[in-house]
């Protein structure tokens, strides 16, 4: 089947602009994923750069926008999209070259979550154990594989991207603030409580949208809230 | 200074305007029904609604959750989009002066009528 394309392209060395370019390739669809159509495009044109490591959808290193949604391009099959295909690297991330962005202002704010267990006591005999409620807790949290997919659909994260955390960096602040064995909760509350760093969210609900794992940010952003109220009250 | 804490005003801001959207949730509907249960409503029924002290107060308040709730959400639109901070003071101040104004001219229509 001939497929249409149309990619970004740019290449800072060669000092020309970015633009769209127009591909045409003869490519079965059926159970494929966007991902084998780079791959493919890449024989073609070896120029063409990506990020891609696992190819299931665990290492999160593929997120590109594809036809305007936010996706995991390994696991985003290619029946069903409107041709033609417009693949551009992920919104409000400075890019690189082609489809790599930059993460380093997405880890920024992910370091600045602490996403580490903390906790002072004398380390145990063998683990810090956690009753089966305890641990379900984490459940919808430490999933996350940092695909920086929810974090780039966001707007709020598009108009303060230095201030505001974003719903995937907030998600697991929220992760280590709900485990039973970490200590610093409240320190963790304290660094949240800002206008900008967790208050941006006005619960869009992008980041629900395009979670390629299915994942809910705004709920866990939520209950970061309601613990604030609590606190203060 | 790389590792400034955080503001502490988020968690307030939020609150009021939730607040404040109860109250108002809350009275719109009751004022209404009142309203309706003195139809038709001519000058002197209209008159007859504001008299009692409680439901003046209870517009007044109604008058300053409306007005809180509409700052809060400007000031978020402010944030988010007005990243100038002279620029942002100023409709700070601009506006905290207009609803300001609007709370106290409220005051006179509710207590200056005849």
């Amino acid at each position: 089947m001939r497929m249409q394309f149309n990619i970004y392209r740019y290449d800072p060395e060669s000092g020309k602009p970015p633009c769209m370019q127009a591909y045409e390739l003869d490519f079965d669809p059926r159970g494929r994923k966007v991902l084998d159509v780079l791959m493919a495009l890449k024989e073609v044109d070896e120029t063409l750069a990506f990020r891609r490591s696992c190819r299931e959808g665990v290492c999160g290193s593929d997120g590109v926008n594809v036809n305007g949604r936010n996706v995991l391009a390994c696991i985003t099959p290619l029946e069903g999209l409107r041709q033609p295909i417009t693949v551009r690297p992920l919104p409000r991330l400075p890019v690189i070259r082609d489809l790599i962005v930059d993460m380093s202002q997405f880890f920024q704010h992910y370091r600045a979550v602490k996403p580490y267990l903390i906790n002072l006591d004398p380390e145990p005999e063998s683990e810090r154990l956690q009753s089966p409620a305890e641990r379900a807790e984490l459940d919808g949290l430490w999933e996350c594989i940092l695909c920086a997919c929810c974090t780039t659909s966001c707007p709020s994260f598009w108009w303060n991207p230095e201030r505001f955390l974003g719903p995937s960096a907030l998600m697991q602040g929220y992760r280590f603030i709900a485990d039973s064995r970490d200590q610093a909760a409240d320190e963790r509350l304290d660094y949240l409580e800002d206008p900008y760093r967790l208050f941006r969210c006005h619960g869009i609900m992008n980041c629900v949208e395009y979670c390629p794992k299915g994942l809910n940010p705004t709920a866990a952003i939520g209950k970061i809230k309601s613990l604030l109220v609590k606190r203060a009250l | 200074m790389r590792k400034v804490g955080g503001a502490h005003r988020g968690v307030d801001m939020w609150l009021v305007q939730r607040a404040s959207a109860v109250y108002m949730a809350c009275f719109i509907p009751a004022f209404l029904v009142l309203a309706w249960g003195r139809m038709p409503l001519d000058y002197a029924a209209w008159r007859g609604l504001f008299a009692p002290l409680a439901m003046k107060l209870a517009m007044l308040l109604f008058v300053f959750s409306l007005l809180v709730h509409a700052w809060v959400g400007l000031r978020e639109i402010f944030i988010d989009y007005l990243h100038v901070l002279v620029l942002r003071l100023g409709l700070y101040f601009a506006f905290w002066t207009m609803y300001a104004a609007c709370l106290a001219w409220t005051v006179d229509i509710l207590w200056g009528m005849h």
